[in-house]
């Protein structure tokens, strides 16, 4: 069997794959050589020849016009990774202790759920308490109450910008860097 | 192959390194009248340690000399599976009748199984904390304790039975066209809309009449800006100008994100890209489907503003980056709801808002 590129085996020894049942893939420098050879046969047999005598990378001495095939040839090496990893397989104990956690995951995810849950219904019911009492007991005729529904705009405006910022560890002392200049 | 080997060694040698030395390793609190009061006297972090090892056990003997694995094992009738685990999930799920069917996607034995999340996203803490709520306090109606609402005509219409044709006829489809649009309950507790998935989906006309290449840097950016593996799709049009004909060309990627892939997307297109993009003045407001799904676009110079291209930029083929269509769907069934979300989320909107 050929022996594959380096970048290949230590791939092929992350994922656990045997290497024997790999399908033989062409190294990445061959790939990228021989799209060079295809695009320019002519140029291709002077750089062959002059290459045992050169310790540049044929690549680099390459001129400018393939290098946008080139970047599809390797997207298209990448793209098309035949190593993928195989379903994991544990021994009995691992497996136990796998299922164990994975358990007790789904059951912390649950009572997180249901606490949020909860939170939010306590919340919508101390609203709806809330303005029970402003309609009935604020001994107004429920004005107030009134006032309170009124939600003109409330789809028109939606919410403002400033609001829509996504939550951050804390806010910034200074909150702009005036020193800042495009370098 | 020489790599494998190394590992090899090294599960040989790591044992090694564990095995417990016959010289005493406790802690050495004798102290010489000639050394420093600080350099022999234990520390406060040590004096905090319990001097017992955790791993003595506790057992008294006659327990320990009944422990008799082999025997209990060779007492059994029948045998426990072997421990290093030979299951292989089957392929294709054949149906509830067939004898031998995968896993659940659960387990991780299974072809589906994906480990993770590995991460809170800021997106969906931000939305726990602060944005569920504010909804919810926005859009509350009250309703007196005993409030009916009134009942409302149905929806699908009978025929009225001016002509005999009427017998047995399917109702009539809703006023004003026949779509029938989707009901809006009263937004409480538990029907706060939430994000749901995020389609990424980019048309590439040009994989019809140049190369393929076209279609591959297009799935490479979408898969690098999604951490979703992407699917192709045929055209299903006829484009006479592009030469393009249904069922022959592939002309299209998707990807479908959902869950932690989804919220992480969604707070770089926030927080990242939606600010940088030039003379952007939001999404249109009369975009989404009447059904609590946005949808919106962005050319191929805005998507090079995702970090995860922009710091590789030079691995795009020039002018080869695509544009994309982003879709957005909501658990809101109408699009105003959709709009109260995302703007609460800090994606902004412009125009007029049409639902």
């Amino acid at each position: 069997m050929r022996p594959l590129s380096p970048v290949l085996a230590s791939l092929a020894n992350v994922f656990r794959i045997p290497i024997s049942q790999t399908p033989t893939r062409p190294a990445i420098t061959r790939i990228t050589n021989e799209a060079l050879k295809s695009s320019s046969p002519t140029t291709a047999a002077a750089i062959s020849s002059a290459r045992t005598f050169s310790t540049t990378n044929a690549l680099l001495k390459r001129k400018e016009a393939n290098k946008g095939n080139q970047k599809i040839t390797l997207i298209r090496y990448f793209l098309y990774h035949p190593l993928t990893p195989r379903p994991l397989r544990f021994s009995r104990t691992r497996y136990l202790r796998h299922w164990t956690i994975h358990r007790a995951w789904n059951l912390y995810q649950a009572n997180q759920r249901r606490k949020n849950e909860l939170e939010l219904q306590r919340q919508w019911q101390a609203m709806q308490s809330a303005c029970e009492e402003l309609r009935v007991g604020a001994g107004d005729g429920g004005k107030l109450f009134r006032k309170s529904m009124i939600k003109t705009g409330v789809f028109k405006d939606l919410f403002p910008i400033e609001y829509g910022r996504l939550q951050t560890e804390g806010p910034s002392a200074e909150g702009w860097n005036h020193e800042w200049k495009r370098s | 192959m020489a790599a494998s080997e190394t590992s090899r060694y090294l599960a040989r040698s790591l044992p090694r390194t564990l095995v417990p030395s016959s010289r005493h390793q406790a802690l050495c609190w004798r102290r010489n009248a000639s050394d420093q009061a600080s350099s022999k006297a234990p520390s406060a972090d040590l004096s905090d340690l319990e001097s017992t090892s955790s791993l003595t056990t506790t057992a008294s003997q006659d327990v320990i000399k009944s422990f008799q694995p082999i025997e209990r094992s060779r007492a059994r009738k029948t045998q426990l599976p072997r421990s290093r685990y030979q299951f292989r999930s089957p392929k294709y799920d054949r149906g509830p009748l067939h004898p031998h069917r995968p896993p659940p996607p659960s387990d991780p034995s299974s072809r589906l199984y994906v480990p993770g999340p590995f991460s809170l996203p800021r997106v969906e803490q931000t939305y726990q904390s602060t944005v569920a709520s504010d909804i919810l306090t926005l859009l509350y109606v009250h309703n007196p304790p005993g409030f009916k609402p009134p009942v409302k005509a149905p929806r699908l219409r009978s025929w009225d039975d001016s002509s005999p044709y009427h017998k047995n006829r399917p109702l009539r489809g809703p006023r004003g066209g026949d779509v029938l649009r989707l009901l809006r309950h009263p937004i409480t507790f538990n029907n706060i809309p939430k994000l749901e998935r995020i389609t990424l989906h980019s048309y590439v006309k040009q994989a019809a009449w140049e190369h393929s290449g076209w279609l591959h840097v297009a799935g490479m950016a979408i898969q690098a800006i999604s951490n979703v593996r992407v699917e192709t799709f045929k055209s299903k049009t006829s484009v006479a100008q592009w030469h393009i004909s249904p069922g022959r060309d592939t002309v299209a990627v998707k990807a479908e994100l959902r869950g932690e892939n989804m919220h992480h997307f969604f707070g770089k297109l926030v927080d990242l890209v939606m600010p940088r993009i030039k003379d952007w003045e939001g999404i249109k407001g009369s975009s989404g489907d009447s059904s609590g799904n946005i949808t919106f676009g962005l050319e191929s110079e805005d998507m090079a503003l995702f970090p995860e291209i922009e710091v590789n930029y030079d691995m795009y083929p020039p002018k080869m980056i695509p544009g994309c269509h982003i879709t957005l769907h909501t658990s809101a069934t109408t699009d105003k709801d959709a709009r109260m979300l995302l703007s609460a989320l800090g994606v902004p909107f412009h125009g007029k808002l049409v639902n």
